[in-house]
């Protein structure tokens, strides 16, 4: 993919983060930040499936942004093919792993699992 | 050859915010709250991940993260985020050609267009934003 292309998806994954990371902390804000981190009141907004499927954006949009701009730094320190390609790769099966890892939580939380 | 080697300074280089004005600080402090937000964010995952332990699983990891500590380290991912988003847009506004001014001549003593008054408000403003942004988020965590 060629670069430009890659930043205009880093700067659409930061814009679209900045919007739906507001809402996600206003639901902490508004309930009291103490009692919204209660078990019953963590259960229920998982439960809540618009909003569960709000943090499952979240979680893929800060992925992609977030490993994409490890990419970018570790390739303004060093450069070469080889370098450059285990960065990418890295960095993808990291962001791939953090969103399976994520979405477990999420998925299994509001299907009522726990 | 060894010439060039010397000229890479790698990450101490890229560290140094004392050559370059405020600009450079303001690059070196989006890449440093941008590894900070990362390292925030896969811990968060883990730490929401404590959910699927049960009441007594969640509680527990509460108990170690609604702390004081917790708190501060809250604090500095407030600022950190707020100081990331509002120099983010700024950056992206630069290279949408926003604020960057007109090309011009090129005259002694050949001060970039680019780094203008507008850029340098906008990395102050966003500075004080994100203390801002901590001492509310300290107010609301502390107050509690």
């Amino acid at each position: 993919m060629r670069e430009s292309v890659i930043m205009k998806i880093h700067y659409g994954t930061a814009l679209a983060s900045v919007a739906l990371v507001a809402v996600h902390i206003l639901f902490r804000l508004t309930q009291g930040f103490a009692e919204s981190l209660q078990y019953e009141s963590v259960i229920a907004n998982y439960e809540f499936l618009p909003y569960a499927g709000m943090l499952e954006i979240i979680l893929i949009l800060l992925s992609i942004h977030g490993f994409n701009g490890l990419r970018v730094i570790l390739l303004e320190l060093k450069q070469g093919p080889t370098f450059e390609k285990s960065v990418t790769y890295g960095c993808i099966a990291a962001m791939a792993l953090i969103i399976l890892y994520g979405s477990r939580t999420i998925f299994m939380t509001s299907m009522g699992m726990v | 050859m060894a010439k060039i080697d010397e000229n890479k300074e790698g990450i101490k280089g890229m560290v140094n915010p004392t050559r370059y004005g405020i600009e450079r600080f303001a690059y070196l402090l989006m890449r440093l709250t941008g590894l900070g937000l990362l390292a925030y964010f896969v811990a968060h995952i883990y730490e929401t991940s404590n959910i699927l332990r049960g009441k007594v699983g969640w509680q527990e990891f509460l108990a170690i993260t609604q702390t004081p500590e917790g708190h501060i380290i809250l604090a500095i991912v407030i600022g950190m985020s707020v100081f990331h988003t509002v120099n983010g847009i700024r950056v992206m506004l630069g290279h949408g050609g926003i604020g960057v001014g007109k090309p011009a001549r090129p005259d002694y003593p050949y001060a970039p267009q680019s780094q203008n008054a507008r850029h340098k408000i906008a990395i102050y403003s966003s500075i004080v934003l994100a203390a801002l942004a901590m001492m509310y988020g300290l107010a609301v965590m502390f107050g509690e």
